[in-house]
């Protein structure tokens, strides 16, 4: 069972690799050209958001009615509705971040296969972020 | 892990057969990655989510936390590359 589940976890990181490379996402100068509105703006990336919501908004819904889920026992989808501070916090500081690079969480780590060392530099800031954000959440 | 290890291996595969979609054309410091990969880091776990997590995964589940999340990092990640190009900031 565990190796099943390991299969389709690195299946799914392969056909995920494969999607950001191919819609461009792994272009730090791409996302910049989409997110700067100052000069020419590249609005393509907006498709990829948006391709990538259609899929899942339907697969999603088919999925949700299975009994469960292929490889766990049961769903994990997360049941927070409220809108707090830190979800406000961390977005905008997470959006000044990928503004600054062109990269975020995913495509960086995609990017780690080809041995780039500005990729690799962003991961490892990338893991202190989560690491210290981790530390922060369990003492607070 | 397995679909971090999934995601390397993509990259690399992908790089062998097509080096040319991980182009990098900017010029960005070491320092500047670092402070971008920080906050990205940090925001991704204080928020709960990146752009996939919220972005794909949460708006098309209609959450209305996503929702908030997306259009604050849409906004301040336009904001910030808008007034860097503007500035002519460059580190």
């Amino acid at each position: 069972m565990n190796s099943k589940k390991n299969f389709i976890a690195f299946f799914s990181g392969l056909l995920f690799a494969t999607g950001l490379g191919i819609s461009g996402m792994t272009q730090p100068q791409k996302v910049i050209a989409f997110l700067d509105l100052v000069g020419t703006w590249d609005p393509s990336l907006m498709f990829v958001m948006g391709g990538a919501l259609m899929v899942h908004f339907i697969s999603y819904r088919i999925i949700k009615k299975w009994r469960r889920p292929i490889v766990e026992e049961s769903w994990h989808i997360p049941t927070t509705t409220k809108i707090t501070k830190p979800l406000i916090f961390g977005s905008l500081l997470f959006g000044i971040g990928w503004g600054l690079s062109g990269f975020c969480p995913g495509p960086a780590i995609v990017s780690l296969g080809t041995g780039s060392l500005k990729a690799i530099i962003m991961v490892c800031a990338i893991n202190l972020g989560i690491g210290l954000g981790t530390m922060g959440e369990n003492n607070g | 892990m397995s679909f971090v290890f999934g995601l390397i291996s993509g990259g690399a595969v992908l790089s062998w057969f097509h080096p040319e979609i991980f182009t990098n054309t900017t010029e960005f410091s070491y320092l500047k990655l670092s402070i971008a990969g920080f906050l990205v880091g940090y925001g991704t776990v204080i928020a709960k989510g990146c752009t996939s997590g919220h972005g794909v995964c949460g708006l098309s589940r209609l959450s209305k936390r996503s929702l908030v999340a997306v259009l604050i990092f849409m906004s301040t990640g336009m904001l910030t590359a808008s007034l860097i190009h503007f500035w002519g900031v460059k580190f």
